[in-house]
């Protein structure tokens, strides 16, 4: 009986049970997945991988998720291309260019002729290279033509697209007129021409051709020398790695005639907002103090217009669009240089990885990838990345290595006040709320982003409470002296948040991270001081010469003054600069006061040096804060600074430190060195786990007691490259309006015409150019509007139509050329009047055709009647009948 | 006697130093090229250095004055730093003082794996992962061919020796083509062994995978130079036995109906010792610098990639190291033998006159 009771309730709980699992199993909670604290993924493991094709296939196979490095091999590019699993960025930091020695026209100590003396011939040259056919064939596609200094994916192009677009028309590819214009002045030198070879003073006119060898060049030289054979020089080609050219073309004197063309090439590491000084550095002899740029000779209005827009010598922005285009045109005039083509690097990746990527640098370069490095379609998860180098030299945050291979890890680590923006090289507020930037009337800065204020003002004095210099002596700050003026002053107000920033070791931010900073910045300057660094005084001299203050007027919130010299253009620069200068996220890494001061004790003993120049100098062993001798003597430094609650500068930082403050950080360093085995500590959304340096190996671990969500920066994983489109292309008749319709989407979406700065248009006839700026009509919509007395000035015939679309969100221009036809008026009238004749007609016929109908009915309407009237006739006859009969009838009843 | 032998080790000693001496000043010569490679890396740190500047956003906004004069400054301190501002000549006995102390001095531009710029720390952080890839591999490549030559020499014309006989050829592709061919099969297409490195990504945490793990990644590279120079060996060993095998005295001794294991040790290996001796540590030596193409291909941070990027960045105090490191193991390897020559075969005597 008992068991039976034992065995019903056994029977009611587990069916009870098994509801209740139905209803807490089965039944799954529907919660929106919240964005992780710090990064995406969980793990990020970065190794070295040298070989191309092993990092190809090893991408394929899942093996590796991104390639930290882009690929050079244009058939492994071709490989990435077509694999479905496989995407790439692109990138525009490389250009190749021909570099032409300007001396003679005969070399003083040879007395051969140099025909690159020539300024027209060396123009001449532009129109002898096809650099359609090198971006295309000899780069395979990884690349685009270039005509100018200007970079074709950053701002300055996007200003002056217009211009270099009629430049790169005027300059494309014409054998017939570089022949004609190099034989008019060959001939002008006293040269011959003597079955189809140039002789000067009996002797053949060889050209000495210096051709890298070692990437694309190769294959470039060998096109431009065939080129000139054509042309009747002869080319003594000579094929040279970088290392044994640079010695004849960059410290030998151009004057020994040993060298005509070199094959150049050039590298830029950021989207540069400002490549005015390009003029000057590529043609003239401001650019480098060496023999081949001290024989550059530039017309006097080019060297004029070079040095002004070097020293930035204008007052608005109109004025430096004026001297830019000018500059343009007399480049191409001078042509001392020509330039070829930019690459098109590829970096590739998996497709279920995203990460943003910088327009200049790649995937490497861009300071977000760690903010945004993710799989697509999950949250956490481990990446791996191989790049070509790694842990190449030692680290620490103040003067440690700065190769990229470092920098990509050592970034991940550290948390900035700013962040460039990757596509536009503007600055984007990280932790800081807002900037108000005060700039002297008639500097021509400008504003983008709303994070910052721009103020133009009459006068900026520095207070005389302001922070100015260090006593290393007195060890007290030194305040700015009266009369201290400035051309810029920053407000910046740091995010509330701050305070709540820690540091991967446990400890908080403080305001004694952002002194520390300010003193050690001088400090090192000092002879008198033990840090001294005689290697960093050149670059801490440009530093003094800008830097007029510092102010912190509220500690909580935190609210700082910066007062300088330095004016760029882009106010989100100068907030940026000035948000920066002293915030603990150094030049080289992170750098809260406790990791630092420990390196400050190891140098002031001689036992450790910051940088390479010091260490050389003192013989010891350059700072390392992550693997090698440096450790243990830092380890070492690490127990003294605890054993004595050290506090650095603490005349000043004692003000902002206590001593179990100081002691409290420096035991959290000891226990993270315990367990991590080295010093690198950031704030960043990464930190440094572990280091392999024999095996070259960096793991990177997400923190998650970052202070953002990741998905705060999502909106960087892509660019937002315009799309444009010309749905329609109406014919243009002269002295009537047209208008021409421009799509402009992203992935199908209508762009936002807020995000838009400019629809430009260059319609391109073989009598006029008109440029003009399109108009917007809604998201995704604008329209090109020809006026009468615009169209009137169109001879007959065909017009180009380039759209440059130059977006906001990214530095790159967008263009598309299209082609229109442009009717005479005698043709039009013509053509109208054919027109009206042929609708005429058409109308006529379809007259014709109604009254052929029209009769038809009508004939059809007689039959009927006809018909009619026969049953008319017929019911007629009837009724007579029916009449007579019915009278008939009548009369016999009747009788 | 002993002292005849003293002296003569004395002699031999002092001769095999000053050629120590001479060959590395020779090598400091020939690494600068007569001054050459002053201007190439002047050039190079010049260039590097004014787009070094030019690209710093903080001094974007200089003058040209105030860039050009940056410039100037960096190029001069990074001049001073490598030991540019002396001379040569100067330059060249600091090398060679640097390197006959066995201080070795500091490297111009590479850091060793954890960041030390100092070259004996550069050049001991990688010995270790090439002795232990590459002489792991010349000893197994030695006593192969040894064990297995002298095998084919007693079986002479049979079918496994024919087997080894057509192999040999294998030997005629380099240890790194196999190496290649080796990756695509086991680590592209199979996907059992790892594509190269020393170590897993992550590496392990504990000790013992983490040698494991070293292990698997040791596997290809050995595999790609048994493959390439294992048959050679073979055929080599097997010949040079042969050829003593027919040495009047071994018919002789054959004649007198000697056992064939006497034969063998007394007749054929006594003799053959001092080469086999010579070649044996020659070999241990040569392996120490590693292999620059396999290494590569294998991403094995070994000696041989070390001494191309010192080649390619005209490091002058770590070819040194290398070069003098070298010579030293060769003098005492050659000095000893000399001492080894004496014990293991009678007919070599000192002469001390």
């Amino acid at each position: 009986m008992e068991i039976k009771t034992k065995l019903s309730l056994f029977a009611v709980l587990l069916v009870i049970s098994s509801l209740l699992s139905v209803c807490f199993i089965s039944t799954p909670k529907v919660v929106a997945q919240e964005p992780p604290k710090g990064p995406w993924v969980d793990e990020v493991d970065m190794f070295m991988e040298t070989d191309e094709a092993k990092v190809v296939d090893m991408l394929e196979k899942n093996e590796i998720q991104v390639y930290f490095r882009d690929i050079t091999d244009p058939e492994l590019f071709k490989k990435v291309k077509a694999s479905p699993d496989l995407w790439y960025a692109t990138s525009y930091g490389l250009y190749f260019e021909l570099t032409f020695n300007p001396v003679g026209p005969e070399f003083p100590k040879t007395g051969k002729l140099n025909p690159f003396a020539v300024p027209r011939i060396r123009e001449a040259m532009n129109y002898l290279v096809d650099r359609k056919y090198i971006a295309d064939e000899i780069m395979a596609g990884m690349a685009i033509p270039r005509y100018t200094a200007l970079t074709p994916a950053f701002p300055d192009y996007a200003r002056y697209a217009d211009t270099i677009k009629e430049i790169e028309k005027k300059y494309s590819y014409d054998f017939d007129k570089a022949r004609e214009i190099i034989t008019e002045e060959m001939l002008k030198l006293g040269a011959e021409l003597k079955d189809g070879k140039w002789y000067y003073k009996g002797e053949p006119v060889t050209l000495i051709f210096l051709i890298r060898k070692e990437d694309q060049r190769k294959a470039i030289g060998d096109y431009v020398a065939s080129q000139l054979e054509k042309l009747g020089f002869t080319v003594d080609r000579q094929y040279k790695l970088s290392r044994e050219a640079a010695p004849l073309w960059i410290f030998g004197d151009p004057a020994d005639g040993k060298w005509h063309i070199y094959t150049g090439g050039w590298i830029t590491t950021l989207v540069s907002r400002d490549e005015a000084d390009n003029f000057g550095f590529f043609y003239t002899s401001r650019g480098l103090s060496v023999p081949l740029w001290q024989a550059y000779k530039p017309s006097p209005e080019f060297d004029y217009v070079a040095g002004r827009l070097w020293n930035r010598d204008f007052k608005t922005m109109e004025e430096r669009d004026e001297l830019m285009r000018k500059a343009l045109e007399l480049a191409m005039k001078d042509s001392v240089r020509v330039w070829l083509v930019n690459q098109l690097a590829p970096w590739p990746a998996r497709k279920e990885v995203s990460l943003t990527y910088d327009l200049a640098a790649g995937f490497s370069g861009a300071r977000l990838w760690p903010y945004t490095i993710r799989y697509v379609n999950k949250t956490g998860g481990v990446v791996k990345i191989a790049s070509t180098d790694i842990l190449v030299q030692p680290v620490n945050p103040v003067a440690g290595s700065d190769w990229i291979y470092d920098a990509m890890y050592y970034r991940a680590v550290s948390d900035p006040a700013t962040i460039p923006d990757p596509f536009t090289g503007l600055y984007w507020p990280q932790r800081v709320e807002k900037a108000e930037v005060y700039v002297l009337e008639g500097l021509p800065v400008s504003v983008t982003l709303d994070w910052v204020e721009l103020k133009f003002v009459d006068e900026i004095t520095v207070p005389e409470d302001a922070w100015y210099d260090w006593d290393p002596v007195a060890k007290k700050i030194v305040y700015a002296p009266p009369g201290t003026t400035a051309k810029t002053k920053t407000v910046v107000y740091y995010d509330e948040s701050i305070f709540d920033m820690k540091y991967h070791d446990g400890s908080k931010f403080s305001i004694a991270d952002i002194v520390f900073d300010f003193i050690l910045t001088f400090d090192r300057a000092k002879p008198e001081s033990p840090l001294y660094d005689e290697s960093y005084i050149p670059s801490f001299q440009a530093f003094r010469e800008y830097f007029k203050g510092f102010k912190i007027v509220s500690e909580n919130p935190l609210v700082i003054e910066f007062y300088s010299d330095v004016v760029y253009l882009d106010a989100e620069w100068i907030a940026s600069s000035a948000a920066g200068e002293f915030y603990p996220d150094y030049t080289y890494g992170p750098g809260p006061w406790h990791t630092v001061a420990i390196g400050c004790l190891a140098e002031a003993d001689g036992k450790l040096a910051f940088s390479a120049d010091k260490a050389e100098e003192f013989k010891v062993e350059w700072m390392n804060f992550i693997a090698g001798p440096s450790l243990s003597i830092l380890e070492e430094y690490l127990d003294k600074a605890i054993a004595e609650k050290y506090i650095p500068y603490k005349e000043v930082l004692g003000k902002y430190i206590s001593e179990d403050e100081a002691l409290e950080r420096y035991e959290n360093l000891k226990a993270w060195y315990e367990s991590k085995n080295h010093f690198l500590v950031g704030a960043g959304p990464f930190y440094l786990d572990r280091v392999d340096p024999t095996a070259k190996i960096v793991v990177l671990k997400a923190n998650r007691e970052f202070l953002d969500p990741a998905d705060k920066w999502l909106r960087f994983s892509k660019p937002m490259i315009p799309e444009v489109e010309i749905p329609s292309i109406p014919t243009i008749v002269p002295g009537l309006s047209a208008e021409i319709p421009v799509s402009i989407t992203f992935e199908g979406e209508p762009y936002k015409i807020a995000d838009i700065s400019s629809v430009k248009y260059i319609v391109t006839s073989p009598a006029v150019t008109i440029v003009g700026e399109a108009e917007p009509i809604e998201d995704g919509e604008w329209n090109i509007v020809l006026k009468p007395e615009e169209t009137a000035l169109l001879p007959a015939g065909t017009v180009d139509i380039d759209v440059l679309v130059v977006s906001k969100l990214v530095g790159m221009p967008v263009s598309i050329t299209t082609t229109t036809t442009v009717m005479s008026t005698t043709e039009y009238m013509m053509s109208e009047l054919a027109k009206a004749k042929a609708d005429y007609e058409t109308r006529i016929s379809g007259l014709q055709s109604q009254l052929d109908t029209l009769s038809g009915e009508i004939a059809d309407l007689s039959s009927r009647i006809d018909s009619l009237m026969s049953m008319m006739y017929a019911s007629i006859g009837i009724a007579i009948i029916a009449i007579i009969i019915a009278i008939a009838a009548i009369v016999l009843s009747r009788r | 006697m002993y002292l005849r032998v003293a002296k003569y080790l004395l002699k031999r000693g002092i001769a095999l130093f000053i050629t120590v001496v001479v060959a590395v000043y020779i090598s400091i010569l020939i690494a600068n090229a007569g001054g050459y490679v002053d201007q190439i890396i002047k050039s190079e740190l010049y260039i590097s250095i004014s787009q070094s500047v030019r690209q710093n956003p903080a001094y974007k906004a200089l003058n040209e004055t105030q860039v050009r004069a940056l410039i100037e400054e960096f190029y001069a301190n990074e001049l001073k730093r490598i030991g540019f501002d002396k001379p040569f000549i100067y330059r060249s006995f600091i090398y060679l003082m640097d390197a006959l102390s066995l201080n070795l001095g500091r490297s111009l531009f590479i850091s060793s794996d954890s960041g030390s710029r100092s070259v004996r720390i550069i050049i001991l952080e990688r010995l270790p992962n090439t002795i232990l890839l590459f002489t792991t591999t010349q000893l197994l490549l030695f006593f192969i061919g040894l064990l297995i030559g002298l095998l084919l020499s007693r079986r002479y014309g049979s079918i496994l020796d024919r087997i080894f006989v057509l192999l040999a050829p294998l030997s005629s592709l380099p240890g790194w083509f196999y190496g290649i061919f080796l990756i695509l099969v086991f680590a592209s297409f199979l996907r059992i062994l790892p594509y190269g490195g020393m170590v897993d990504v992550p590496p392990p945490t504990d000790r013992f995978s983490y040698a494991l793990s070293v292990l698997k990644h040791m596997v290809l590279p050995i595999m790609s130079w048994l493959v390439a120079y294992s048959f050679i060996n073979i055929y080599v060993r097997r010949t040079f036995f042969l050829m003593f095998s027919s040495e009047e005295y071994v018919e002789l001794a054959k004649a007198k109906g000697l056992p064939e294991s006497v034969i063998q040790k007394r007749y054929i290996l006594r003799p053959t010792l001092p080469p086999i001796i010579t070649d044996f540590s020659l070999t241990l030596i040569a392996s120490w610098m590693g292999a620059i193409i396999t290494e590569t291909i294998f991403d094995w941070p070994g000696i041989g990639r070390l001494f191309y990027t010192a080649s390619v960045l005209f490091d002058t105090p770590v070819l040194i190291g290398l070069v003098v490191i070298y010579a030293y193991l060769l003098a005492v390897t050659v000095f000893v033998l000399e001492l080894i020559y004496v014990i293991v075969d009678p007919r070599i005597r000192a002469r001390g006159g």
